[in-house]
């Protein structure tokens, strides 16, 4: 197909749709700036404009704080990252295995990590686990619970890769006397990784989500920062738009690394 | 076993009224914000470059902020800006926004699945453009997005866990567990119920989406 779809939907060669349509974009375009100004209005009605709530972000320190949080951001979700991971492929091997006794504990531990939201699991390692003697650093009651949450995503990732890899390929690599084991990490799953890598590196745009819950716990991350600087200058509205912008472009990156990679690898499948 | 016996009696009817705040919030905010999800979807066909590029960067930006930075947002700043909203209607707001956004991407996947030899068709027809998209382009797109609308609505379903950072009256399941853990040593107990809640909700939404997904696929 080489026109998309919108071209072939409106393509008109009449000159009068196209002088209205042309009007009409105009028009939108005003109304839009004109949204625009009314917010901008709006901030200088509330005295959102005075310059002690703006004039820390010309420090440094202010923009080393936020550095540090989204450090902190990172360095929670780059771990959890690896649990998931990690604890995917656990998960994935017991809910494809042959035996009832790996498959079914395997099913309900990724049922139940995919089923219970992340922030309840923050609440039982923050609330619970401490009455039962259990007391974790602040940087592992947010990184376990989004690690576990995403583990079990992950695993379902995993199984439609694998899923995915033609039959042939195992039953090829089992007649040349290859076991069970050899089949899977040499032949299938390698296989499944690329046509997966996309959704995987996509799931870390989940896990930076969730870390966001990092101020539920105290522990140092972009928004628990934020949270300080609020506290610290009374400018909430400034911190908390500069906050979601950063996250919005660590997470717009993310999602155009996963698109490049899906776009590379069907590419390479039709060429 | 005996802890969780216990926990009813003592909370029962709590976690009942958990339940129905936690599919209420889950139901609103996924009606209103798959409606709206439609609309900017359409708003986004058609030629007008100024919409275009409005809406992309709307769906872009809530598809990519995480909700609690929203929702604080939404609570905490707007009242700055002289905009007062409620502690419920914020949680919905949030979940509302997000979800269009994820509807809109889902569904602009959903209407690259229709090929444009039917859109040509239908124009040959002497078809308006606007007649062809609610005719021939959106119920085909919605029938190929019944399996990421599923996954949606469970991530929705647990996102209403949002309302635990926001001090309303009401209590979801999440908040509900924090309140017992913070109360009494039945925190584990309480934990128990509730995930098995959630999970069991999840269960019985992904058997809903499964059926009618059954039902509607398109085999190409």
């Amino acid at each position: 197909m080489s026109r998309t779809l919108d071209e072939v939907l409106f393509s008109d060669p009449n000159p009068k749709v196209e002088a209205v349509l042309r009007v009409v974009s105009v028009a939108v375009a005003v109304v839009i700036l004109g949204s625009v100004a009314a917010i901008v209005f709006r901030f200088h009605a509330a005295g959102q404009f005075e310059l002690r709530l703006w004039e820390y972000f010309a420090w440094p320190t202010t923009w080393a704080f936020l550095a540090k949080g989204l450090l902190g951001t990172l360095a929670s979700a780059a771990t959890a990252a690896v649990i998931a991971l990690v604890l995917g492929l656990v998960l994935v091997l017991g809910r494809l295995s042959r035996s009832r006794l790996a498959r079914w504990p395997a099913t309900a531990v990724v049922e139940f990590l995919r089923g219970v939201p992340t922030l309840l699991l923050i609440y039982v390692c923050f609330l619970v686990l401490p009455s039962a003697g259990i007391k974790l650093s602040t940087y592992w009651m947010l990184t376990l619970p989004v690690g576990l949450s995403a583990a079990a995503v992950v695993a379902e990732v995993y199984r439609a890769g694998v899923l995915a890899v033609p039959r042939g390929q195992t039953d090829a690599a089992r007649s040349v006397g290859m076991s069970e084991a050899q089949v899977f990490f040499l032949i299938v799953f390698p296989q499944a990784l690329r046509y997966i890598v996309p959704a995987l590196v996509a799931q870390l745009v989940i896990v930076v989500k969730d870390t966001t819950f990092g101020y539920v716990v105290t522990y140092g991350e972009l928004m628990q920062n934020a949270k300080v600087l609020v506290a610290n200058y009374h400018a909430l509205v400034p911190v908390y738009l500069v906050t979601a912008v950063l996250y919005c472009l660590v997470n717009y990156g993310i999602s155009r690394v996963s698109q490049r990679l899906g776009r590379a690898r069907r590419s390479r499948a039709s060429a | 076993m005996d802890s969780v016996l216990r926990l009813w009696a003592n909370y029962g009817p709590a976690f009942g009224q958990a339940l129905l705040l936690t599919w209420k919030l889950t139901a609103i905010s996924f009606v209103a914000g798959f409606a709206l999800g439609v609309v900017v979807t359409v708003a986004r066909l058609l030629p007008l470059p100024p919409l275009r590029f409005i809406l992309t960067g709307y769906v872009e930006i809530f598809r990519n902020i995480p909700s609690a930075a929203l929702l604080i947002f939404i609570v905490f700043a707007l009242p700055d800006l002289n905009v007062l909203i409620d502690y419920e209607p914020s949680v919905i707001l949030t979940l509302v926004l997000v979800c269009s956004a994820f509807t809109a991407d889902y569904l602009r996947a959903g209407i690259n699945t229709v090929g444009g030899g039917q859109v040509e068709a239908a124009r040959s027809l002497g078809m308006r453009p606007m007649r062809i998209i609610s005719t021939v382009v959106l119920p085909q797109a919605l029938r190929a997005v019944v399996q990421p609308m599923t996954s949606l609505l469970i991530a929705l379903m647990l996102s209403t866990s949002l309302a635990s950072q926001v001090p309303f009256p009401g209590k979801e399941l999440t908040t509900l567990v924090a309140k017992i853990a913070n109360d009494s040593a039945a925190g584990m107990a309480a934990f128990a119920v509730a995930a098995a809640m959630y999970v069991i909700s999840g269960l019985l939404i992904a058997w809903a989406g499964a059926t009618l997904e059954k039902k509607v696929r398109i085999l190409r």
